[in-house]
This record gives structure tokens, C-alpha cells and sequence, in this order.
């Protein structure tokens, strides 16, 4: 079927898809040769083959023209100085410190009392509890085991219960406590803000 | 403020500032901060923002200038700047800002007196296109275009400046160029 073209056709067809095929392999290739980028092989390459394409030519020619526009990109002046400042040593907030950490030990003292009374690890609770308390001072005081010893257990000495209520008087501990948080607490807050506000004049 | 008046070289500059001596970082932010703040004004295309990121690359670099492990500076500099720039170009997608702030951009003349006003005219007017040109390519064939073409760097220090492989810089800058070739058509053959 081929016998039928002339030989000359075949050949120019087959010239034009190698060609074109070698277009599209060396459009990458056209920037890096601008740039000297390419190895020897590489650039004979391409100069073989924009002598022959002229449309690779042009493009290579407006390539250049680009390169040669954004060398013309000049470089600005500096609006100012971009070195860094040696910062001060900042004032560090002994006080305020002190204040959380005195807050948070009296947090966790009032609520050590709490629990304590709570659970009955401190006695003198309400005045409804009074006949456990009898139990506990007479368990736990000497004299009330004393007592608890002798052959009869009702006669447990008035002095060894009093003894044992009058060791924690806690209401009074927690009252105490609670007036403390909330003193250190406010004085914390009041500081912390008055120093956030300070903080955000300073920002630029 | 240190005595050290006289220019010291890189290498020692570097090491005293990996010491956390802040003059010596100094004359190395003084070396370079002209390049970085172009590099950052062309990427992001806005005069406070590049004064911004430049800022903060200066410092993230002065923060992690023990992870410098020598080679070349100015390319680990401008890798800090490019993901500053990165950043920020994240943020204004998000957040869209006006360009009120794009400085124009006039194109060096090589004789300024010789130009007739008509030329002063076209030359600002394709000062213009080439910046528009610029901030629509794609931020890692922008960074790459910018890094060549403007600054100058060779391909080597661009991979390292944007930790990429010499092809993919090659590849960026190709396509780069051309899609900058179909901005500035028109331009381009006026200004062969």
C-alpha cells in the first residue's frame, strides 16, 4: 500500500512528526538554556534544532525578552531598618506570683479542712453529730478509753469529751480560710488584670 | 552596643551569633535585609506585609540560627523568608486585604533623561503589568522567578533557598517564564 506514495512524502511526514516531537521534548529545555543550565549535548541539541524550527525560535527570542523585562525589575529601598532590638529584661512579677501560690496553698488548705470534716477525719462537726463525737473522744482520748475499760462505760468523764471538741474548733477554721481566699484571690485577680491592660498599652 | 565596628567575615558573624550575640546577627541582617525585604515585597506584592514578614523572618532566623549547619546563608535566609511569606500569603487567602498597599513598580531605565514622556508613560505601564504578572503566577513559580530573575540567584542556591530538587526549579522556572510570556504578550514584542 506505502509503494504508492512517493518515497519524498513519507520521508517529509516522518521529518515533520520527529520534529514536532522534538519541540514539545525541548520547550523545558529552552529556559534552562538561557540560563546556561544545560550540558554540552544538551545545548547542541537545542541550537540544532531552533536553526531548523522557527517556531521553537520564537519562543526562545520572546523567552529572552521576559528574562530581559524582569532583570529590568529594580530592587526597592528600604523603608527602614530591619535589625533587631536588644529587648529589656522584663520586671518579673515577684508579687504577683507570691499572691497565686499563696492562693492556691489556702485553696488547698480550705479544702483539706472540708473533706476532713466531710469524711470525719476532723472531728467537732455539727452539734447533731454529738453522740458520735461521744463514741470518737471516747475511742481515740485516753481518758475515754480509760473509761471504755472500766467495768461501766457511762460513766465516761465530762472532761475527756470537752477535751476533744475543744482541740478544732473548725467552722471557725474554715470561716477563716474562706475570708483568706477570697482576699488573696481578688488582690490576684485585680493585679493580673491591671497588668494585662499595662501589657496591652505597651503592644504596638 | 559591642565595639566590633570593623566588617567581620560571615563565617564568624554566624558563629558569634549562634553564641546569641545579637550585634553580630545584626551586621548579618544588615547584609541581607535589602535582598529579604524584596524577596518578600515581590512575593506578597504589599509594602506592610513585606515589612512584616521581613521582620519576622529576621527574628525567627536570629531564633533558629543553631540549625544553620553552615552552607550558604543567604539561601538558608531566604528559605526562612519564603515560608514567612508562605505563611502570610495563607493568612491573606483567608482574610483578602486590599492592594492599596502594592507599591508600583518602575522598571529600571538605562538613560532616564533620554526617554521621551510617551516612553516614561508605557515603560510605568508595563512596570504595572509585570507586577500584576507576578502576583497571579503561583507562589512556588513566583518564589522561583523572583529568586532568578530578580535577585539573581543560581539554580543551585534556588534549590536550596526553597528545598527543592534542581529539576523541580528548573521546571518551576520554565513554567514560570512562560506563563509570565503570556501575561506580558503584547510587551514582549515591543520589547524584544
Amino acid at each position: 500500500m506505502w509503494n504508492f506514495f512517493p518515497r519524498d512524502f513519507v520521508f517529509i511526514i516522518r521529518e515533520m512528526f520527529k520534529r514536532k516531537r522534538e519541540c514539545k521534548k525541548l520547550k523545558g529545555m529552552l529556559s534552562p538554556y538561557i540560563d546556561g543550565q544545560l550540558s554540552p549535548s544538551e545545548v547542541k541539541r537545542v541550537e540544532r534544532h531552533i536553526e531548523e524550527c522557527n517556531a521553537c525560535r520564537r519562543e526562545l527570542e520572546s523567552l529572552r525578552a521576559v528574562v530581559s523585562l524582569l532583570h529590568r525589575v529594580p530592587m526597592v529601598a528600604l523603608p527602614r531598618s530591619f535589625t533587631i532590638a536588644a529587648r529589656a529584661p522584663r520586671r518579673r512579677p515577684v508579687a504577683l506570683r507570691a499572691l497565686r501560690v499563696a492562693t492556691a496553698v489556702t485553696v488547698l488548705l480550705l479544702a483539706f479542712v472540708v473533706t476532713g470534716v466531710a469524711l470525719n477525719f476532723i472531728g467537732a462537726g455539727p452539734a447533731e453529730d454529738k453522740a458520735l463525737r461521744q463514741e470518737n473522744a471516747a475511742t481515740y482520748t485516753p481518758a475515754g478509753r480509760e473509761a471504755l475499760e472500766a467495768p461501766d462505760a457511762s460513766d465516761v468523764q465530762p472532761e475527756a469529751l470537752n477535751a476533744s471538741e475543744s482541740t478544732w474548733p473548725v467552722r471557725s477554721v474554715e470561716l477563716a480560710l474562706i475570708g483568706v481566699v477570697v482576699v488573696l484571690g481578688g488582690t490576684t485577680v485585680i493585679l493580673w488584670q491591671k497588668r494585662r491592660r499595662g501589657e496591652g498599652l505597651k503592644r504596638p | 552596643m559591642s565595639d566590633r565596628m570593623c566588617p567581620m567575615e560571615e563565617e564568624e558573624l554566624i558563629k558569634l551569633s549562634k553564641r546569641g550575640d545579637l550585634d553580630c546577627f545584626n551586621q548579618l541582617v544588615e547584609r541581607y535585609q535589602q535582598q529579604v525585604y524584596n524577596l518578600c515585597l515581590r512575593m506578597l506584592d504589599n509594602t506592610h506585609d513585606a515589612e512584616d514578614v521581613t521582620q519576622i523572618a529576621f527574628i525567627s532566623a536570629f531564633k533558629g540560627i543553631d540549625r544553620f549547619k553552615g552552607g550558604n546563608f543567604r539561601a538558608w535566609l531566604f528559605r526562612i523568608a519564603a515560608n514567612a511569606c508562605r505563611d502570610q500569603l495563607r493568612l491573606l487567602r483567608r482574610r483578602p486585604t486590599s492592594s492599596l498597599d502594592a507599591l508600583p513598580l518602575d522598571l529600571e531605565l538605562e538613560d532616564r533623561r533620554a526617554i521621551s514622556p510617551e516612553q516614561y508613560a508605557m515603560n510605568q505601564e508595563l512596570g504595572e503589568h509585570i507586577r500584576r504578572a507576578l502576583a497571579a503566577l503561583p507562589a512556588d513559580q513566583r518564589l522561583a522567578i523572583i529568586l532568578r530573575d530578580i535577585m539573581g540567584l543560581d539554580y543551585e542556591e534556588i534549590a536550596q533557598a526553597t528545598a527543592s530538587s534542581l529539576g523541580t526549579v528548573k521546571s518551576r522556572i520554565s513554567r514560570g517564564r512562560a506563563r509570565l510570556r503570556e501575561h506580558l504578550k503584547q510587551y514582549v514584542e515591543l520589547f524584544p
